[in-house]
């Protein structure tokens, strides 16, 4: 954009509401230390399925996070992306009165929007007939409001969007912030991405066969798939030089990113395509691929995900892998949450020095070929200059975003 | 931490929508249009019923059921709708009817670009999709079955990508082999407005040069009854389904390109909670409109038009309406600025509203019955009842200056 164009972003807040812990910190510190959030399914009846593990958020109370909007007005989706990012704003040490009087956007990323109640109205449906469809929950439904929820919650009235690109959108959703506060058009940009455990999501993977008989083992020769997941991640951005003169707390400048779809099939990731993803990121964020550190792997532990991941990352980084690792080991599959997680990991990652582990991994799976640092069960000290997330989808949406040291 | 009763709310301060970036916008090409809607296919057929101010009623078709649909209800589907005919029969049921009416549009709109249009390459080329919660039907019926079968896995496994949001537009880019970026957008009934802001970012900051952007909306038993039960239908207005596909680029890109069907300026976003009261929503959309005018270098005067879309929302068309008269005053310097509102001709379209809304203005300027060839700008609007409000301009481009 030739006005304004290309200020620099960093992220100063991150909020998390996780299987792993309510704020960043406890999410940060159990990431870390390899803690699982996988257990039980409680958040839907699971009588009838043969996996019942679920990384369910337990014992959310909205009352401690939530000032403004009510769980009886709001699903759980928009509970758990206004929660987050209160928590990001508070960890950016900017009050809500502050923000108001910015220029503040809020764009979060979601799979499957207000999927429990939607599950409400179709066991309605089923078990009452379609003339009791509740109408109270019928004004909650539509996934836009996860948005609406993180400006209600912090009295916004800037832009609020909600990205529907699945598994992929909490990186779509950093880095529509990013340009955002790239070009000007606001000074601060709230985004991220929640998802809700739900029936129909744990049905859908059930019958594709693409459930882990117990956790997911990203990278692992005997991987098996994935597990359903929920929660709420949260970052907050803002140009550098607001942040440098407010002295606040820098935890990663967002390089760039892109987006690019497969186009082949709807749930069969395309490796080309990927790596034409990743190749474009590096371009868009003006770096080489020798200086990415870490990668944080979209990893759902599905045996054709993994495998077509390394061997994207391969071709993108001329047959260099650079440490890649999955924390979807710990914290199963968040949907449209899943990205965003994987950017405030990276963000951690980069301030605090840490590789985080693919805790489950037992052994590397031999058919992803040689040299493949997969960061097995424990996480690992080291400073890092660049790092890589990805997020990938079904219908072919990819989004990867980067994210740089920012005295490097 | 504490929690503020309901009642205790703090108010949301009303801050000026100018506080918002001010900037002159760069501006993106319509190079090409392509709709369905109740009126049929195409910008001609959408002009006549516009004109005439009614379309001939349809009845669901596909399977349609007696019973499935809430009585007393009124339908309007679209008239000669074949997807097989673009798509084939192959894998057809495995779509839904968004997934097909999106990838019908964006095959037409591509098929029919004007021979002069520069060859893009398919990773330059994207989708940009706007919905409410994707395909109703789809959704409805896979839920239904997880509660209905002998066990709540036993769903039907080709239909579950259809369930998500970004399947219409995942299926399109398949179909058309364009692997530049896709998106999903969501946000009701400013689903549209979002995929066009969404957009026209998109292509000023270098993500792709050519973008397929709109929404659709499909008439489904799930969606006629959501809409039933929660009496939100304003008097006289049916429900509608339908949608269309801008192709949009980059203006000036390139010499001797065709000549755009319309330029698409400012498309401001802004929220307002509707709990702080409909007045601060209308004067939020207010602020929308002019911040939008300012960055578009239109004047108030320079509008001839504007398409509302919450005409078939009961309640919202006076809130939008209010926004339009305190920007559009009434017996002000300027003409008067002109409501062209499509909802109770074509059907409540939901997240499909914004993007009917911008093809009926493309319509309008087409139609040579109108004399609205010295028309310079139109304003398309949008309110939603969960609090965001948008507005994006259009200018009619200059016919005498090819």
């Amino acid at each position: 954009m030739p006005d304004l164009g290309g200020r620099r972003v960093v992220v100063t807040g991150i909020g998390a509401v996780s299987s792993l812990g309510m704020g960043a910190r406890n999410f940060i510190a159990a990431i870390r230390a390899g803690r699982s959030g996988i257990g039980p399914i409680g958040q839907f009846d699971a009588t009838g399925f043969e996996h019942v593990l679920a990384g369910e958020v337990r014992g959310f109370s909205p009352s401690t996070y939530l000032h403004r909007i009510s769980p009886e007005e709001w699903g759980r989706s928009s509970q758990f992306a206004a929660a987050a990012a209160r928590m990001a704003v508070d960890d950016a040490g900017l009050g809500s009165p502050k923000l108001s009087s910015l220029r503040t956007a809020s764009c979060f990323g979601t799979t499957n929007g207000e999927s429990q109640l939607l599950e409400d109205l179709g066991e309605q449906w089923v078990f009452r007939g379609p003339e009791h469809l509740d109408p109270r929950l019928v004004h909650q439904i539509d996934a836009g409001r996860i948005s609406a929820a993180v400006n209600v919650e912090l009295g916004l009235t800037g832009e609020a969007l909600t990205l529907g690109t699945a598994c992929a959108a909490g990186n779509y959703s950093v880095g529509y912030a990013y340009d955002l506060i790239s070009s000007g058009e606001v000074d601060v940009a709230l985004c991220g991405g929640a998802d809700a455990s739900n029936r129909a999501t744990h049905a859908g993977f059930h019958r594709l066969g693409a459930l882990a008989a117990d956790v997911p083992r990203p990278f692992d020769e005997h991987r098996d798939g994935i597990v359903t997941a929920e929660g709420g991640a949260a970052l907050l951005l803002e140009p550098l030089e607001s942040a440098l003169e407010r002295d606040a707390r820098v935890y990663a400048e967002v390089l760039g990113y892109a987006m690019s779809c497969d186009a082949q099939h709807m749930t069969n990731p395309h490796a080309p395509s990927i790596a034409a993803c990743i190749k474009r990121a590096h371009r868009n964020s003006g770096i080489k691929p020798a200086d990415v550190g870490y990668i944080c792997a979209h990893g759902t532990g599905t045996e054709a995900n993994d495998a077509t991941e390394i061997a994207a990352v391969r071709e993108a980084f001329d047959g260099r892998v650079p440490p890649i690792s999955s924390i979807k080991s710990v914290l199963g599959h968040t949907m449209g949450a899943a990205a965003a997680f994987g950017a405030v990991v990276s963000c951690a990652a980069l301030h605090e020095g840490f590789l985080p582990a693919s805790s489950t991994l037992r052994t590397v799976d031999p058919e992803l070929g040689p040299d493949v640092d997969c960061v097995p069960r424990v996480s690992r000290e080291e400073r890092l200059r660049v790092v890589e997330n990805h997020g990938f989808a079904f219908g072919g949406n990819n989004a990867v975003t980067i994210f740089g040291d920012i005295a490097a | 931490m504490s929690t503020l009763p309901t009642q205790d709310r703090p108010v949301v301060p009303e801050t000026g929508g100018t506080r918002f970036s001010s900037l002159p916008v760069s501006p993106v090409d319509v190079v090409r249009c392509t709709v369905f809607s109740a009126a049929g296919q195409g910008l001609d057929a959408m002009a006549d019923a516009l004109f005439r101010g009614s379309v001939t009623g349809r009845e669901p078709d596909g399977g349609v059921t007696p019973g499935e649909y809430p009585p007393r209800l009124d339908l309007l589907a679209l008239p000669d709708f074949v997807p097989a005919d673009t798509l084939g029969r192959k894998g057809l049921n495995r779509l839904t009817r968004t997934d097909q009416l999106a990838s019908v549009a964006c095959a037409v709109a591509l098929r029919e670009l004007p021979r002069q249009a520069a060859a893009v390459e398919p990773d330059e080329t994207g989708i940009v999709l706007g919905t409410s919660v994707g395909s109703t039907r789809r959704v409805g019926e896979f839920i239904r079955d997880t509660f209905a079968e002998e066990r709540p896995y036993f769903v039907n496994p080709s239909h579950f990508p259809g369930v998500l949001m970004n399947s219409a537009a995942g299926r399109a880019a398949i179909h058309l082999g364009l692997t530049g970026l896709n998106s999903t957008v969501s946000g009701g009934p400013l689903a549209g407005l979002h995929a066009l802001r969404f957009a026209r970012n998109a292509l000023l900051a270098g993500h792709a040069r050519r973008l397929l952007t709109g929404a659709f909306e499909e008439l489904s038993p799930q969606r006629a009854w959501a809409w039933h039960r929660s009496q939100g239908l304003a008097a006289g207005v049916p429900l509608g389904e339908g949608g269309a596909v801008l192709v949009l680029e980059p203006s000036g890109g390139r010499e001797g390109g065709p000549r755009p069907l319309a330029r698409l300026l400012a498309c401001e976003v802004g929220f307002a909670d509707p709990k702080s009261g409909l007045p601060s929503v209308s004067r939020r959309l207010a602020n929308c409109i002019r911040t939008a005018l300012v960055r578009s270098g239109v004047a108030p005067e320079d509008v001839a038009v504007a398409v509302p879309g919450a005409a078939g929302r009961g309640g919202w068309a006076m809130v939008e309406e209010l926004a339009l008269r305190e920007v559009f005053p009434r017996g002000g310097t300027s003409g008067p600025v002109e409501r062209l509102t499509i909802q109770p001709v074509l059907g409540e379209t939901d997240s499909a509203n914004g993007a009917l809304q911008l093809a009926a203005t493309l319509a309008r300027w087409q139609d040579g019955r109108n004399a609205t060839e010295h028309e310079r700008a139109a304003v398309i609007t949008s309110i939603s009842p969960d609090g965001s409000v948008g507005c994006a301009v259009v200018l009619q481009p200059p016919l005498d200056r090819e």
